[in-house]
């Protein structure tokens, strides 16, 4: 299952909670329930939830004094061979812009055209 | 060796190749685990001193290693002392995606939006205006220009376009 289908599954709650740690980048679980507004119980049943779904990774850690986990997205695993068309990798690679009418990105393009035929 | 399981990665292979040169890539290829001179690497590797930095430098602009500089107390000469950070090269691919998806939205746009004409001799494309100013006669060989098809290219385009947004969660409505 892809990471969207796996998040389309999630519920309405999981769903903030991930948006949560995603945009904070990683959050303490004692700090997430309470930005989450809802109980401790059910703030710690939503992280479990997106641990099982290895949406994020849940580490111990002392927070404030007390012992609580760190919340944080997963690293994605993403598919790097959809920059290649052919042998040829994405020609923005190590360039400062981006020019979508360059020989280099038509050559790339070429090469995507004749590899999917 | 550290980071042996993303080289393995032959795209990878290929982003680290792209960056230093075949010169470098003896470099870039075995990262060492922990601190490293340039001069220890150039040794180790048998490659000239000035490659081995030339590389450095380029993995350094790329976030991908990093260097602290200890001046030996003896002869007051400074050290310079590099660690890879080739942790860094998942996200670094992952804006790639993002600037090549951005890249095929505007010219599959620009593929759509016009009409093209093709030297079949020469190969080169022209732009409708740019064929008629022509007389749709090619201005290097004389031969007739040929309307152009290329919905093969829009529609290879568009593959990856949706490939890539799937990849990234981005929203197609966004």
């Amino acid at each position: 299952m892809s990471v969207s289908e796996i998040e389309a599954e999630l519920s309405e709650d999981e769903h903030a909670g991930l948006e949560l740690i995603r945009e904070t980048g990683g959050i303490h679980q004692s700090d997430f329930w309470k930005e989450l507004d809802v109980s401790s119980r059910k703030g710690s049943r939503i992280a479990e939830a997106l641990v099982d779904a290895e949406l994020i990774q849940r580490q111990e850690a002392v927070y404030q004094g007390h012992t609580t986990y760190f919340l944080e997205p997963a690293p994605r695993d993403l598919d790097f061979s959809l920059l290649m068309a052919g042998d040829m990798l994405s020609p923005f690679i190590g360039e400062e812009d981006i020019d979508a009418r360059s020989d280099a990105f038509s050559q790339w393009v070429m090469n995507l055209a004749y590899d999917s035929r | 060796m550290a980071f042996e399981g993303l080289l393995n990665d032959p795209v990878i292979q290929k982003y680290l190749h792209e960056l230093v040169g075949p010169t470098g890539m003896p470099v870039a290829a075995a990262p060492p685990d922990g601190e490293v001179t340039d001069e220890e690497l150039a040794e180790q590797l048998d490659l000239e001193l000035n490659a081995v930095r030339r590389a450095l430098f380029i993995l350094y602009e790329n976030d991908l290693a990093s260097y602290r500089r200890v001046r030996d107390e003896d002869s007051g000469w400074l050290t310079y002392l590099w660690t890879f950070h080739y942790d860094n090269i998942p996200e670094n691919l992952e804006s790639e995606m993002y600037r090549l998806l951005d890249a095929l939205e505007a010219r599959q746009d620009y593929e759509e939006t016009n009409e093209f004409y093709l030297c079949e001799v020469c190969s080169i494309r022209f732009e409708f205006g740019e064929a008629m100013d022509f007389g749709f006669q090619c201005p290097e060989c004389g031969s007739p220009l040929e309307s152009m098809d290329n919905s093969m290219l829009v529609e290879a385009m568009e593959t990856r376009i949706s490939e890539l947004r799937e990849e990234l969660n981005v929203d197609v409505t966004g």
